[in-house]
């Protein structure tokens, strides 16, 4: 039972943790959080759907098509992550700390509240291009399903690793989110930088998206918040701004989860409240989060 | 100034494209319209529409009728702003609403201070009757229904649990919704009442996706349990059969559930794995009903593209008892369609349904199905 206790914690944990680095990169640069965000990791998962639904030939089979949606969902929700920071955050950005967060929340609503009226007010089904069987290990059953999420979770967090640490456009990616202005004066297209972060964070959140619904098997306007919250709250769990934070965060609060709903007595109704709870306590202890480092106050 | 003129003449002219050209009699549909539940209330809405325009089409009635929907997202408290609205358009005789249970029990407070009836075409948890022998209770006996209650369909899953599955041990879990909630403790009673074990208890939330930790518990649960029983509406139904499968939970562990699971939602949400769910519905299924053929046959008629849901032909039922009831109280006063909506002994689809002393209907039957996810149907078990 723990081993498959550990499985169903390591699916839930690989998607809170792609989440909450998009959550993550952004404040990394800008010290802002993209409340957005949850809203692309929803239309990344509609993409992938209408993509599906467009060329079921291409999209609706086998693991190329899978693949290709997922390519596709990325970069779709990429764009549109670096079209919000374009329109509702960058004409903000030296206003105040506030007017880019509520602008945030005010993208949120807007885009959730076109795919209720424009898409559809209830739960769609979302395709199942591979086959889902299942293997048994050590007396837990893993679907194929868990391992292509645990797959694709751990490639991207592979590529975003040698990405930010082993590329020029990351190490000006690092040099911004040590500090924009200097970074600016050694000739860092500030600008360019930040709209990057957005396109990688949206991309890592619409991949995000079409694992939560291949996992869930249906989509539905609204299903960005939870998870949103959830990933959220991982990245300060984690240390915000901090990328292993991010990973290392989602994964602890999916296996809290599962571990509170399986070995507390009626725990499934208490899981937040377990998950959240320990979340206090490391922030009384640790107010950067676990991996967050105390950030000197910029001048 | 200048302002005030305009605004006074907007008014006016407002005033007088609302005026009464004529006489327009409304009954409201207070359903779920959208979300996931919006599949049944637009359901409802139809089956509603059916019935008022056979009733003005059949020339009963000296006004026109219309049907009026009203969204309460299957939200209680937009279900309570919604019965505001409804009571405070003086045009409303009455109520087809609400679908959930958890709407229809705050809502029917606003309306027993109007009074304005409403027949419940879906809500069957027993309190939504009930609760008007409460002493708090401000108003007349308003509340109907045209569905038998959870206490008849959680004890009929038990005796079909323990008789005809020969099932011993179940785990049972619910949504902590009344309605969710409300069926697996009837279920629970009847279960215990005839020797069976219930092995664990769990609340699950509206809106959670992830049952996997729990369903893993279960599974593999000390005093194996033989089957689930759970309390609530289809998505979560739908993920938890789902996920069952996928950690093999396969027949003959049972997954029995109640008519809030019973919808073509469910195919969608569960896609095969919805197969072999047993999922009991109140009354009888409008395909299998003689007396609902015609209904069955118009509702195609008029909607042809459109799939008829589950408790559509409860809609078009509470629609014509209030019709029946405005034309035997010579017109559409309220209060006049409440005392007459007491003595009702209407021969319709559902057979004969008359109300007892809470407004329930007396017909007490209970049907078990089992889904197909091929056919995308519920076939009755015998």
């Amino acid at each position: 039972m723990l081993v498959q206790q550990l499985i169903n914690g390591l699916t839930l944990g690989a998607i809170y943790s792609l989440i909450a680095l998009g959550y993550t990169l952004v404040y990394g640069i800008l010290t802002m959080i993209n409340f957005a965000h949850s809203e692309v990791l929803m239309l990344g998962a509609f993409m992938a759907l209408g993509l599906a639904a467009l060329l079921p030939a291409v999209f609706g089979t086998g693991l190329v098509g899978l693949a290709g949606m997922f390519i596709l969902s990325m970069a779709g929700a990429g764009l549109i992550n670096v079209i919000i920071e374009r329109l509702a955050y960058r004409p903000l950005r030296h206003i105040s700390r506030l007017a880019p967060l509520i602008s945030a929340i005010g993208v949120s609503i807007i885009l959730q509240n076109g795919v209720f009226i424009w898409v559809s007010t209830q739960s769609l089904p979302f395709p199942e291009p591979v086959v889902i069987g299942q293997i048994e290990v050590f007396g837990a059953t893993i679907s194929s399903l868990q391992v292509i999420i645990l797959l694709a979770s751990l490639i991207l967090m592979g590529l975003l690793h040698f990405f930010v640490e082993h590329t020029k456009l990351g190490k000006a990616m690092r040099a911004c989110s040590d500090d924009i202005q200097t970074a600016g004066l050694m000739g860092i297209n500030s600008d360019y930088i930040i709209a990057l972060t957005f396109f990688v964070g949206g991309a890592l959140g619409g991949a995000a998206g079409v694992l939560y619904g291949m996992n869930y098997g249906s989509i539905k306007y609204n299903l960005g918040f939870l998870p949103g919250a959830k990933a959220f709250t991982a990245a300060v769990l984690g240390g915000i701004g901090n990328i292993r934070g991010a990973v290392l965060g989602g994964f602890i609060l999916g296996f809290l989860e599962v571990l509170a709903s399986g070995y507390i007595p009626n725990g499934a109704q208490w899981r937040d409240v377990i998950a959240f709870t320990v979340l206090i306590i490391v922030l009384l202890v640790r107010p950067s989060g676990l991996l967050g480092e105390k950030i000197a106050e910029k001048v | 100034m200048s302002f005030r003129l305009v605004a006074a003449a907007a008014l006016m002219v407002f005033a007088a494209a609302c005026g009464p050209k004529e006489t327009v009699v409304k009954i409201a549909v207070a359903v779920p319209l959208t979300g996931d539940m919006g599949t049944e209330g637009q359901g409802l809405r139809r089956a509603v529409e059916l019935a008022v325009e056979e009733a003005n089409a059949s020339k009963r009635f000296p006004f026109k009728i219309v049907a009026a929907p009203y969204d309460d997202r299957a939200d209680p408290k937009e279900a309570v702003n919604v019965a505001n609205l409804i009571t405070s358009d003086p045009r409303v005789v009455a109520v087809v609403g609400h679908y959930n249970s958890g709407c229809a029990t705050p809502a029917a407070k606003v309306y027993a201070r109007a009074p304005v009836a409403m027949v419940s075409p879906a809500a069957t948890n027993p309190e939504v009757t009930a609760q008007q022998n409460s002493k708090d209770w401000s108003g007349p006996r308003m509340v109907f229904r045209v569905v038998p209650t959870d206490d008849v369909q959680g004890s009929y899953a038990a005796m079909f649990a323990g008789k005809k599955l020969g099932k011993k041990r179940m785990a049972l879990l619910h949504d902590k919704s009344p309605y969710g909630q409300g069926l697996a403790e009837e279920f629970k009673k009847g279960f215990v009442a005839q020797g069976g074990k219930i092995v664990s208890e769990d609340g699950i939330s509206v809106g959670d996706k992830d049952f996997k930790a729990l369903l893993t518990k279960i599974k593999n649960d000390s005093s194996k349990p033989e089957g689930i029983y759970f309390g609530g509406l289809y998505t979560e139904a739908g993920l938890l059969l789902k996920q069952m499968r996928e950690l093999g939970l396969k027949d003959p562990f049972a997954f029995i559930s109640g008519d809030g699971a019973m919808t073509f939602g469910l195919f969608d949400v569960a896609g095969d794995a919805a197969d072999g769910a047993y999922l009991s519905i109140v009354g009888v299924p409008a395909d299998e009903l003689p007396s609902a053929k015609k209904f069955v046959e118009d509702y195609k008629a008029k909607f042809p593209n459109d799939e008829r849901k589950p408790f559509d032909h409860f809609g078009y039922e509470a629609a014509n008892i209030i019709l029946a009831a405005m034309e035997r109280a010579g017109g559409p006063d309220r209060t006049k369609v409440i005392e007459e909506l007491k003595k009702t002994k209407h021969d319709g689809v559902l057979g004969t349904t008359v109300f007892d002393d809470k407004g329930d209907t007396t017909s007490k039957i209970v049907t078990m199905t089992r889904a197909v996810a091929k056919k995308r149907a519920f076939d009755s078990v015998r």
